[in-house]
C-alpha cells in the first residue's frame, strides 16, 4: 500500500531520546529527496510527562505535522493511550509491551530488550528509527547506515537493538508503507534556526538574550556558531539586561539583535521606547508561547499581537512584521534588521512556538537576505538629531573627533536635554515624518503574501499560514489565502480589495486579536472566524473541515 | 583657553553641590587620559537619570544618556560592541543600588571593562529628596514622614563581594584625588567601582561630617579581607583605592581579540559563512 504522504508519531517520556527519534526519521525522509515537517510537543520539564513528535512527508510541498499518523511508535503507557487514536486508517500502531498490557497493535518488549544492552533508558528511543525503518520496508543494511548516520555513537549496542525491534515489528508489518524518493535532497532547519541565520545573512554582529521558550533556540544556534558567523553572542542577567546593553551595542555601531518571548518583551518594554527616542536600530525576536503570564511555556499561542504592535511607551515608530514559514523567517530576520538601521528604530519579528521550534524542508537562497547598512555621516559639525526631511539623521560611531550623543530625554539637534515648547514639537515631527518614511518604504515592498486562488478569502497571519495552507492542500479547497507579512504599518493599502469579502479569518487566539486588527485598520469585517486557543497548533484536515464549514 | 569640554547646556544644579566636582575632576581625567596614550575620542560615557546625569548634558564627551538604573548595563554594551573604546558610566545611588542593582552585581561578577562613578548622595534628589539604597536608617523624606525603616547598603563592600577587581572610594572636594582615581579606573583592565560622597546641598548637607570622616588611603588593602575591613569602617571613611586585582576582563574572556564593531565583515564575506555553516 504505497501512498503519497506518511506520518510518523513517537512518543514517550522525556529523556527518553524523542526528539531524536523524531528529528532522525525527517533527516531519513528529507535524504529521500522528499518533503517533511516536523513537530515537536513536549511539556516543560527535563524528564518524564510526555513528549512527542509528529513528522509528515509527501514527495509534494508539505507545511504542517498531520495528528492521523500511519506509525505511531509508542515508548511508554502514556504515549501508547494518548495516540493509540492518532493512527490513520490502516495505519501501525507500535507499542511497548513492557509498559503496556494487552494493547492493540504490535507489541513489542521494548524496556526487556534495551535491557540486554548497557545504558536501557537511553537506548529505548531507538525503537523509533528501527520500527520506521521495518515499516517503510529498509532493508537491514539500510536501517544501519540510517542509525549509523543519525546516532553516530554506541553503534554496537545501538544497532543490535535496533535489529531486535526491526525483526519484532518487520514480522507483522514489515514494508507495509514503502515510500517513493523524492526529487531532491533539501536543508531541512527549525524557524529559529532560520532566523539566526537570516540575521546574521543581514550582517548582524551581537545577539544578546536571556533564555525564555520558545526563542531560547536562537541562542543555542548563534552560540554554537559564534565563531564561524563572526556573531558575538551573550546571555546577561536579565531582559532589562539584554536589551539596554543592546542598545549600548547598537549605539556603538554593532548590528545587534536580542530575542525572547512575551514575559522577556515586557520587561524590555522601557528600553524599546528608548529606542524610538534616542533613535537607536534594534531588531527583537519576539516568539510567542500560549499566555497570558508564564502561561503554558513550550506551547503556542497568538496571543501577543496587540502587545506586540505597540510595545513601549510614547509615539515613535514601531515595526512589527511575522513570518508565514521558515523560509520566510530568514528572509524577514535579514529584513527586519535591515529597516531598523534604515529608520533606526525598534523592529520586532513576531513569531510563534509552532514556527520556531518546528523544523521544515526548504529551498532557501542565502543570497535573498536585505543587507543592513546605516546612512553614514561624513564630514564635521555632527548632528546626532539633524533635523531632515524623512526624519531619519545620519549616523556615526566612536571613535570620532564630533560629539555623537544618543539621548532617553527629548533634545536638540546635538542631543543635548531640552524643554524648550518648539524643540520638544520639531523633535515630534522629525520622529513623526520617520514613521511616515517608514510606512511609504513599506508601500515599495512586499508586505502582504497571497496564495492559491477561489472565491473564498481566508485571512491568516504567522505560523498559522502554513496550517491553512496544508489543510487547503489536503482537502483539496480552493481558496485565496491573505498573509499580512507586515503588521505594523498596517499594508492597508494592500487590503482594500478585501473590504467586503466576507473573508474567514484563522488565528491561534480566543480574542481574535487579529480579526480585530483587520476590521480595525483595514475596516475588513470578517465574515467568519476559526480560531485555535489549547496551545497546539491547527491540525490540517480538522481545519481543512472547518474551513469547508465556514465557506458555507 | 576655551573649556573645550564644556558644552552649552544650560547648568542646573544647586549652587554647591557636590556634582560641580565630579564634572570638573572628569575634565582633568580626558586631559590626564590624553597624557596616557588614551585619546579623547576613544573616551565614551553612560549616565543614568539623576542630578548626577546631568553631567552628560555639560560635558562634551561623546556617549549615551541611558535610563535610570540602565547605565552601566548600557555601558557594558558599548564595550561589548567595541573592546577598543573607554567607557565610563555615570549612576546616582539610585539607579546603581536600588533600579539597577542587578547590572551593578553581574558587571562586577564578570568583570567587564568599564567604569562605574556613582554620586552617592544618600537620597534621590532629583525626584525630591527620597530615601535611596545608601540613606541611612531614620532618613525623613516625602516618602518616609517617620524616617527609613530600612538600613543602608555598603556599596563597597556590595561590589567587593560581587567580585570587582577595581573598588574605590572617592570624596567630591578632594578633586585631585577623585581625578586620579577615575584615570585609574580607566586605565584598570577590568570592572571598576568608584564611589563618590556626593553631599546633596539641598537633601543631604554632609560637608561638614565627611570634612571630619573622610581620611585619605595612601595604597590599597593587600588583601581581600583587609579590604573589606576597610569598606565596613564607618568611624573614619578611607578615600583611595581599596582593592585592585588582574583577572581577564568579560570582553576579552568571552572573545579575545576580536572586535565586533571594527571586525564588521563584508555582505560577501558574511554570506560566504552562512553558506559554509548551512553546508
Ligand atoms: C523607571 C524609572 N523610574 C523612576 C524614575 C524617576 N527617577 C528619576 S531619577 C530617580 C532617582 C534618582 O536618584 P539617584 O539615582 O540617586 O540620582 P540623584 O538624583 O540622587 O543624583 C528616579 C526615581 C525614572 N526616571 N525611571
Ligand atoms: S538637589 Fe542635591 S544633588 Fe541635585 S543638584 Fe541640588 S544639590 Fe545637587
Ligand atoms: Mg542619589
Amino acid at each position: 500500500m504505497s501512498r503519497d504522504r506518511f506520518t510518523f508519531i513517537v512518543g514517550g517520556k522525556a529523556g527518553e531520546g524523542i526528539k531524536k527519534a523524531g528529528s532522525s526519521a525527517a533527516n531519513f525522509f528529507a535524504s529521500m529527496g522528499r518533503h517533511v515537517f516536523q513537530m515537536d510537543d513536549y511539556p516543560s520539564l527535563i524528564r518524564g510527562g510526555h513528549n512527542f513528535v509528529a513528522v509528515s512527508t509527501a514527495t509534494r510541498e508539505i507545511t504542517s505535522h498531520f495528528m492521523k499518523a500511519d506509525l505511531v511508535v509508542g515508548l511508554d503507557k502514556r504515549s501508547y493511550e494518548a495516540h493509540r487514536d492518532h493512527v490513520a486508517d490502516g495505519g501501525v500502531v507500535v507499542y511497548n509491551s513492557d509498559a503496556v498490557e494487552d494493547g492493540q497493535g504490535i507489541g513489542v518488549a521494548m524496556t526487556s530488550e534495551a535491557q540486554k544492552y548497557p545504558n536501557p533508558g537511553l537506548r529505548v528511543g531507538v525503537s523509533g528509527a528501527a520500527a520506521l525503518s521495518a515499516v517503510i520496508g529498509l532493508s537491514v543494511d539500510e536501517m544501519s547506515a540510517f542509525i549509523t548516520k543519525e546516532y553516530k555513537r554506541d553503534l554496537e549496542n545501538n544497532i543490535p537493538f535496533a535489529t531486535d525491534i526491526y525483526r519484532a515489528v518487520g514480522e507483522k508489518a514489515g514494508g507495509k508503507f514503502p515510500l517513493d524518493k523524492g526529487d531532491r535532497e533539501r536543508i531541512m532547519m527549525t524557524g529559529n534556526q532560520a532566523i539566526a541565520l537570516g540575521a546574521a545573512a543581514a550582517g548582524l554582529d551581537v545577539y544578546l538574550a536571556y533564555p525564555m521558550t520558545p526563542a531560547t533556540t536562537v541562542l543555542h544556534y548563534l552560540a554554537a556558531h559564534d565563531r564561524e558567523l563572526g556573531v558575538v553572542t551573550m546571555q546577561p542577567e536579565s531582559e532589562l539586561a539584554v536589551i539596554n546593553m543592546a542598545l549600548g551595542a547598537a549605539a556603538a555601531g554593532a548590528r545587534t539583535a536580542v530575542g525572547t518571548s512575551g514575559g522577556g518583551f515586557a520587561l524590555m518594554e522601557e528600553a524599546i521606547s528608548l529606542a524610538g527616542m534616542a533613535e537607536v536600530p534594534i531588531l527583537t525576536i519576539l516568539s510567542a508561547r500560549s499566555g497570558p503570564s508564564t502561561g503554558v511555556p513550550t506551547y503556542t499561542e497568538q496571543g501577543d499581537l496587540r502587545f506586540a504592535l505597540s510595545p513601549g511607551h510614547g509615539e515613535f515608530a514601531r515595526t512589527l512584521a511575522s513570518p508565514g514559514t521558515v523560509r520566510e523567517a530568514y528572509t524577514l530576520a535579514a529584513e527586519l534588521l535591515e529597516l531598523a538601521w534604515r529608520f533606526q528604530s525598534p523592529a520586532v519579528l513576531l513569531t510563534e512556538k509552532h514556527l520556531s521550534e518546528s523544523r521544515m524542508t526548504l529551498d532557501l537562497d542565502i543570497e535573498d537576505a536585505a543587507w543592513a547598512e546605516p546612512l553614514m555621516h561624513e564630514g564635521g559639525g555632527y548632528k546626532r538629531y539633524l533635523d531632515t526631511e524623512d526624519g531619519v539623521s545620519p549616523l556615526l560611531f566612536p571613535p570620532s573627533d564630533e560629539l555623537i550623543q544618543w539621548t532617553s530625554y527629548e533634545h536638540d539637534e546635538l542631543g543635548v536635554t531640552t524643554e524648550d515648547a518648539a524643540a520638544i514639537a520639531l523633535m515630534h515631527d522629525k520622529r513623526q515624518r520617520k514613521s511616515e518614511a517608514v510606512t511609504d518604504h513599506l508601500r515599495t515592498m512586499r508586505t502582504v503574501n497571497r496564495f492559491g486562488q477561489g472565491d473564498t478569502i481566508i485571512f491568516t497571519y504567522g505560523s498559522t499560514t502554513m496550517s491553512v495552507l496544508e489543510a487547503l492542500r489536503v482537502g483539496g479547497i480552493d481558496a485565496t489565502v491573505v498573509q499580512p507579512v507586515y503588521l505594523e504599518p498596517f499594508p492597508v493599502w494592500e487590503l482594500e480589495e478585501y473590504r467586503d469579502s466576507n473573508a474567514i479569518v484563522v488565528e491561534q487566539s480566543a480574542a481574535g486579536q487579529f480579526e480585530s486588527l483587520l476590521a480595525e485598520k483595514a475596516r475588513i469585517d470578517a465574515g467568519a472566524r476559526i480560531r485555535r486557543y489549547d496551545g497546539r497548533p491547527f491540525e490540517p484536515e480538522e481545519l481543512a473541515r472547518e474551513i469547508e464549514r465556514a465557506a458555507g | 583657553m576655551p573649556d573645550e569640554l564644556a558644552t552649552y547646556a544650560e547648568n542646573t544644579w544647586c549652587p554647591g553641590c557636590g556634582n560641580f566636582a565630579i564634572l570638573n575632576a572628569m575634565k582633568n581625567v580626558v586631559g590626564k587620559l590624553g597624557e596616557r596614550g588614551v585619546a579623547k575620542d576613544r573616551v565614551v560615557m553612560t549616565a543614568g537619570i539623576g542630578c548626577h546625569a546631568k553631567l552628560f548634558d555639560y560635558l562634551a564627551l561623546s556617549g549615551f544618556y541611558s535610563l535610570h538604573g540602565r547605565s552601566m548595563a548600557t555601558a557594558q554594551g558599548i564595550k561589548l560592541a567595541n573592546p577598543d573604546l573607554k567607557v565610563v558610566g555615570f549612576c546616582g545611588d539610585g539607579d546603581a543600588f536600588a533600579e539597577g542593582i542587578a547590572h551593578m552585581m553581574y558587571a562586577a561578577k564578570r568583570n567587564s571593562d568599564i567604569t562605574i562613578v556613582v554620586h552617592d548622595n544618600g537620597v534621590y534628589a532629583l525626584t525630591t529628596g527620597q530615601r535611596g539604597p545608601t540613606s541611612a536608617h531614620g532618613f525623613k523624606g516625602p516618602s518616609t514622614p517617620r524616617g527609613n525603616t530600612e538600613d543602608p547598603f555598603n556599596p563597597l563592600v556590595l561590589m567587593l563581594e560581587a567580585g570587582a577587581t577595581f573598588v574605590a572610594r572617592g570624596y567630591v572636594v578632594m578633586v585631585k584625588e577623585l581625578a586620579d582615581l577615575i584615570v585609574a579606573g580607566v586605565m584598570h583592565e577590568g570592572f571598576s567601582f568608584i564611589q563618590v560622597l556626593q553631599p546633596s546641598v539641598t537633601f543631604t548637607n554632609r560637608y561638614e561630617e565627611y570634612n571630619r570622616t573622610v581620611e585619605r588611603l595612601e595604597e590599597p588593602a593587600s588583601t581581600f579581607d583587609e579590604a573589606l575591613a576597610l569598606a565596613r569602617e564607618t568611624d573614619r571613611l578611607p578615600a583611595g583605592i581599596f582593592y585592585q586585582i588582574e583577572k581577564p576582563a568579560n570582553e576579552r574572556a568571552l572573545y579575545g581579540d576580536w572586535n565586533p564593531v571594527a571586525n564588521h565583515p563584508t555582505r560577501t564575506e558574511r554570506l560566504a559563512k552562512v553558506k559554509a555553516l548551512i553546508k
